[in-house]
């Protein structure tokens, strides 16, 4: 059963704040554009709100710490990965496609888990279709299905999901 | 002492992260087709672009600054990860020809 989407008013006061904090930002902490900002933030947050209701996953503070250090060092291996080949004589890659089916449910979560593969090292985000998502691989000898069920654990960390994942690979 | 020790991690973090924006470049020639290139880029240059922002970052006249330097490798990220799907999904649904450079008559 899906949970019960957040209460819109509680959406609506968090995306306000994460608005103003980003306009304070932009504008280096400009005092004489705080009062535009917090005006423009509250109708943006108004607006999204009726765009886009809250979903049935909200985000949780510890899950979103633990995917950020995780996605830091990823990107980082990621990173040297593709640069130790690219800088190797013998370009060592085999590039190749595999289809997986996602244990995390439609919405945010598939949407962020497809987006951060394609940041992750060895795969591409190529096609998401209902739960079937094909991955461009850069090395199909790697274990590219252990590190994609590890991503998707932290994704599902993220909205505080449990998931199953003893889905098979079908290539 | 801290200045000089500041000052030249944030030199080694400039240099690793131009280095990394030069790798992924030298990754658009020696591989051979779209959606391995991608591979280069997004990775790579993700990287190279953390370093410069971690090099940036103690040098932010203020809190709003050193966050504003976060957003834009954070929206860099959501660039590159959106744009990357959608190349690959292109290439995906009409796949390149093996010989790209020719022109094709029906």
């Amino acid at each position: 059963m899906p949970p019960a989407p957040a209460s819109p008013l509680i959406t609506f006061l968090f995306r306000s704040t994460v608005l103003f904090v980003v306009w304070w930002a932009l504008t280096l902490g400009e005092l004489s554009g705080l009062g535009f900002g917090a005006v423009v933030s509250v109708l943006v947050a108004w607006l999204s709100v009726r765009l886009f209701p809250p979903s049935g996953f909200p985000l949780r503070p510890g899950g979103l710490l633990l995917f950020f250090g995780y996605f830091l060092s990823r990107s980082v291996v990621a990173g040297v990965d593709v640069a130790r080949r690219l800088l190797s004589p013998a370009l060592p890659v085999q590039p190749g496609e595999i289809t997986l089916t996602l244990n995390v449910p439609e919405g945010s979560p598939r949407w962020l888990l497809a987006n951060t593969l394609s940041l992750m090292p060895g795969t591409l985000s190529v096609l998401l279709e209902g739960d079937q998502l094909t991955l461009h691989c850069l090395d199909t000898r790697d274990p590219v299905e252990r590190d994609v069920r590890a991503t998707e654990r932290r994704v599902a960390g993220v909205f505080g999901l449990a998931v199953d994942d003893c889905q098979e690979a079908t290539r | 002492m801290t200045d000089s020790l500041i000052f030249v991690s944030q030199a080694v973090l400039l240099i690793l992260g131009c280095l990394f924006f030069a790798v992924g470049t030298l990754g658009l020639f020696r591989f051979s087709d779209t959606l391995t290139r991608i591979h280069a880029l997004t990775k790579v240059d993700n990287l190279g672009l953390g370093f410069i922002v971690l090099a940036l970052l103690p040098l932010a006249p203020s809190l709003a600054g050193g966050l504003k330097t976060l957003l834009i490798w954070a929206a860099a990220l959501a660039a590159s990860a959106t744009s990357a799907h959608l190349i690959a999904r292109a290439v995906h649904v009409r796949p390149e020809p093996p010989n790209a450079g020719e022109v094709e008559h029906d």
